[in-house]
């Protein structure tokens, strides 16, 4: 009956329909892709493409209501028509799944050993002993360090990174065939996001297991996939080698994504405008062709089915009428003129800033910032990066005065903020502006979007027929469209609530405005769309902008300068060209290292840290960094580091001098 | 290589949102049709509900009395439904005051926290440490009969449980990125609340507030029928009940059956209406 040697997954032809009382979905139309043993294979793509659900109907977990045609084969059987006890040995020992959000796959109530024994226990069939062997031998391959102990651990006492290690221990604990992740390195930073890929790549090379790296991530996953697959509305729209399709794509989607991706090396970004559409029914006709810059009338008659490209001798196949030939070719970074920032008005000074968060019981405390300096002029941005935990969150509430300073203090366009009140506090405080992260929760539910442009202007006693001229303006500037302004946070789209949340924070002219990771929640596309609005907001001479982000791409399209945050601490800060271009401190030099990167990403030698932040007991004396960093001297361990001038950045570390001789030594760890 | 199966695989039909609406539906109709009963009952039956049939007490149905007559020879038909003015009125209002002072106290607390929420909330520990009905009859025999206090009763014995509810949303509500954005855009602690904390704390309370309402009669109807709750001879079901109870046994049902089944329907609208509610709260959160 079957093949002789067929695929490991071979899904041919599936279409998902997902028909609910007054809504029906086209999830997925003809989608045929394959995954062969030891191969590891990117499925990437927009939210709403479809990548979740091939993940679903691979394990037999379509959402109810779902009609499917077609087929996904696994090494030759039909998961789609598999009975119940079929199904229940496919699931775990055939395919296994490493969810998007490991804590919330964890069950909270068990150790993380407990739950890797049973599954061992139930499927493997070992004993106790021999299940806890396995489990601890299982917890060092994924690089959990003392495995022994953490198998006594529950969920909520890992860190994030921590979890998706067990998550992945969880999943190739029963040695399955295939290895699905959905989407695992969302939320992580960039030093454990290559850790946690690297895990899989290894996955992949021992035991010929196949793995189906789901990501929206093209730049992190280009590294260890061999072939890309990538999704558009439900359809496969270009597929083939990662090298080629990264790398030379010849859909305009492919190339849509990968040039709206920022890049450590500072190339443009370059924005498609609209959104990916929500498809009632199969599409008959090009489903990116509305997007598309090449769209021709065929292209909105017909839709091009996948087809190899001529000649490609590597299974490279596209779904185009008009493949593109010509390399993909990137704008030269825009050169920022220079700024002379010192003899402006500064907007926002912080000095020495320190922020307790007091446990509520008993007297300890977590200092989430150590004396941190920083000065804004009007018309300046300022970057702020760091891996989660360095306190760059607590920052953005000591400047919006969400959390009181323990010591030092924050001036804003002159004013002390902890001089002043109630009213007066509440004028101070409409001079600073945030957008947050997630552009949905930060509308308030129950309040139309002209509500929610026109608060800060409430606060400002504006009456009524004022507020609406303001709010009409500012919606007008950030292309909001009028008929908008009546709807409620939950009908609009990410990226046009973020467009909203802008639109607030400007509306009341503020003197400083605080961007907390403004587009780590948005699609890949809309990102774009985004940052090319921020760029504009940002340079309106009147008033400085703090950036925040884990993403140091993004930081360097805008910020003028910038502060690299380490455990509550600036280690380095200068001018973006300057921190970024020749990184002094073994910190940032580690962060550029570990950015994924499509182009030529962060030349000159790389430094990786030598252990996770989450694992790094904070030392009472020293350099924070001395337990990770691969330079660290006995000087470090006890010597307190102050930020020196080093040409036009300021570093703290006392090695900067040393450091160009010890990387082209051998400690250099890769 | 197999050929291609053409037939669908279809995954279990996905459960229908219309299940709220109908149980909504059907809850609000018991409900409207007691309620107009009780409205327009002058239209509906001759005798007013405390009027004497001088010619008899303990008539059974029959033409004149449809419901008979009961041992001081009132009509029980229409007190049936005089009755739901008072039991329906000072049900809804009660638990309506129970919702206001439990949503403001839930509010404060849950929103200013420390020293605030501590004293508040060991008062209403205080208030939760005892069986509700039997606080319910301390409070009905200390402040007294009339309808007036029996609205605070009912509002002072369900209270509490509102300040818990609305403080344990408060404060998810209150850490949401959107009340920050708030209060840096300048809004003052009132305004926070009125208009962001307030109107996405109340999901929960809409749902419990019918279910309740229905516990709130069976509360009314059992003071009364211990005799702690309306004045003699007002028309009120639990009264009724009370009233016929000694009846039944010899074998006059009518006394007291009817408004004890008028009792259940009205319990079970309110109980339809809430799960009801509760239902569609989930199926928007999917």
């Amino acid at each position: 009956m079957s093949p002789v040697d067929p695929d490991l997954l071979s899904i041919e032809n599936l279409s998902v329909v997902i028909r609910r009382p007054g809504r029906e979905v086209a999830a997925l139309s003809d989608v045929t892709l394959r995954v062969g043993r030891g191969e590891v294979v990117g499925l990437v793509g927009e939210s709403g493409g479809g990548k979740s659900m091939v993940a679903r109907s691979i394990v037999g977990l379509l959402p109810g209501g779902s009609h499917a045609t077609g087929a996904v084969r696994f090494e030759g059987d039909d998961v789609l028509r598999m009975d119940d006890d079929a199904l229940r040995r496919h699931r775990g020992h055939g395919a296994a799944i490493c969810f998007q959000n490991p804590r919330g796959a964890l069950s909270p109530t068990r150790t993380v050993g407990r739950q890797l024994t049973d599954r061992l226990i139930t499927h493997q069939r070992l004993t106790e002993t021999e299940a806890r062997r396995a489990a601890e031998e299982q917890f060092a391959a994924v690089g959990i360090r003392s495995p022994r102990r953490r198998l006594g651990a529950y969920p909520h006492e890992l860190s994030g990174g921590m979890a998706q290690r067990v998550m992945i221990s969880l999943a190739t604990g029963c040695a399955p065939g295939l290895l699905i992740a959905d989407e695992p390195t969302t939320g992580l930073d960039v030093t454990l996001t290559r850790e946690i890929l690297r895990q899989f790549r290894h996955a992949a090379d021992t035991d010929g297991r196949g793995v189906l790296l789901i990501s929206h991530d093209l730049a992190s996953v280009a590294d260890v996939c061999d072939r890309v697959v990538v999704l558009y509305a439900g359809t496969v729209v270009e597929s083939g080698p990662a090298a080629r399709v990264l790398g030379r794509p010849a859909h305009p989607y492919t190339r849509a994504l990968l040039r709206s991706v920022p890049d450590v090396d500072g190339r443009a970004v370059v924005a498609t405008p609209g959104a990916m559409p929500l498809l009632k029914a199969a599409p008959r006709e090009c489903p990116f062709a509305p997007r598309c810059a090449h769209a021709t009338a065929e292209c909105s008659v017909d839709r091009p089915l996948p087809t190899p490209v001529p000649g490609a001798t590597d299974e490279w196949s596209l779904a185009c009428f008009h493949p593109r030939t010509d390399e993909l070719a990137f704008e030269e970074p825009a050169a920022t003129p220079a700024r002379a920032t010192a003899a402006e008005r500064a907007v926002l000074e912080v000095d020495d800033a320190h922020v307790v968060y007091r446990s509520r019981f008993g007297k300890g405390g977590h200092a989430a910032l150590r004396g941190v300096s920083l000065r804004v002029a009007a018309g300046e941005t300022l970057g702020v990066v760091g891996e989660s935990g360095c306190g760059k969150s607590t920052l953005a509430k000591l400047l919006l005065g969400l959390v009181p300073a323990a010591r030092g203090d924050v001036r804003v366009a002159g004013s002390r903020m902890s001089d002043l009140r109630g009213r007066e506090l509440r004028r101070l405080r409409t001079r600073v502006q945030m957008v947050f992260q997630d552009p949905i929760g930060s509308l308030s539910p129950r309040r139309t979007v002209a509500e929610a442009i026109a608060e800060p202007l409430r606060a400002l006693g504006l009456p009524a027929a004022q507020r609406a001229e303001r709010v009409a303006a500012v919606a007008d500037r950030l292309k909001i469209d009028r008929s908008m302004l009546a709807r409620h946070p939950h009908e609009l789209s990410g990226g046009q609530a973020q467009r909203v949340c802008i639109a607030r924070a400007l509306a009341g002219e503020p003197d400083v405005l605080v961007f907390d990771e403004p587009t780590s929640a948005l699609d890949v596309t809309v990102q774009a769309q985004i940052l090319d609005v921020i760029a504009d907001v940002v340079r309106d001479p009147s008033r400085g902008s703090v950036f925040i982000s884990h993403d140091l791409a993004t930081v360097r399209g805008f910020a003028d300068r910038v502060i690299v945050l380490y455990l509550g601490r600036i280690v380095e800060e200068g001018p973006v060209e300057e921190v970024f271009g020749r990184p002094r401190h073994p910190y940032t030099r580690a962060l550029l290292s570990s950015a994924p990167s499509l182009g030529s990403g962060f030349s000159g030698p790389k430094v990786t840290l030598t252990e996770d932040l989450d694992d790094t007991e904070a030392a009472a004396t020293g350099c924070p960094l001395a337990a990770r960093c691969p330079f660290a001297a006995d000087r470090c361990r006890t010597e307190e580091q102050q930020l020196r001038p080093h040409g036009t950045a300021q570093v703290a570390c006392w090695r900067v001098p040393e450091i160009p001789d010890l990387l082209k030594g051998s400690d250099i760890r890769v | 290589m197999p050929e291609v199966m053409p037939e669908t695989v279809v995954v279990g039909a996905a459960r229908a949102g219309r299940f709220a609406t109908v149980l909504i539906v059907t809850g609000s109709a018991i409900l409207a049709v007691v309620a107009l009963a009780a409205i327009v009952a002058p239209l509906l039956t001759g005798w007013g509900p405390t009027e004497i049939d001088p010619l008899g007490t303990l008539v059974p149905p029959g033409p004149g009395h449809p419901l008979g007559t009961d041992a001081n020879g009132m009509d029980v038909w229409s007190r049936l439904l005089y009755a739901g003015r008072l039991d329906l009125g000072i049900a809804v209002a009660g638990v309506a005051a129970a919702v206001v002072a439990g949503t403001a106290l839930g509010l404060v607390a849950g929103y200013l926290g420390g020293w605030v929420d501590d004293v508040l909330m060991r008062v209403v520990d205080v208030f939760q440490a005892f069986p509700t009905f039997i606080l319910a009859l301390a409070v009905a025999a200390l402040v007294g009969n009339g309808t007036g206090n029996l609205i605070a009763v009912i509002a002072a014995v369900n209270a509490p449980a509102y300040a818990r509810l609305v403080r344990a949303e408060v404060r998810t509500v209150r850490e949401s990125s959107f009340v920050a954005a708030s209060v840096t855009s300048g809004a003052s602690t009132f305004g926070v609340l009125w208009r962001h904390v307030l109107p996405n704390s109340l999901t929960p309370v809409r749902v419990i507030a019918p279910l309740n309402a229905g516990w709130a009669m069976l509360t009314l109807a059992g003071l009364s029928f211990l005799g702690l709750g309306v004045t003699v001879p007002a028309a009120e079901w639990g009264a009724m009940i009370s009233l016929g109870s000694p009846d039944v046994v010899a074998g006059r049902w009518w006394t007291s059956v009817p408004p004890g089944l008028v009792l259940l329907i009205c319990v079970l609208g309110f109980s339809l209406l809430g799960e009801g509610l509760q239902e569609r709260a989930e199926a928007k959160r999917r």
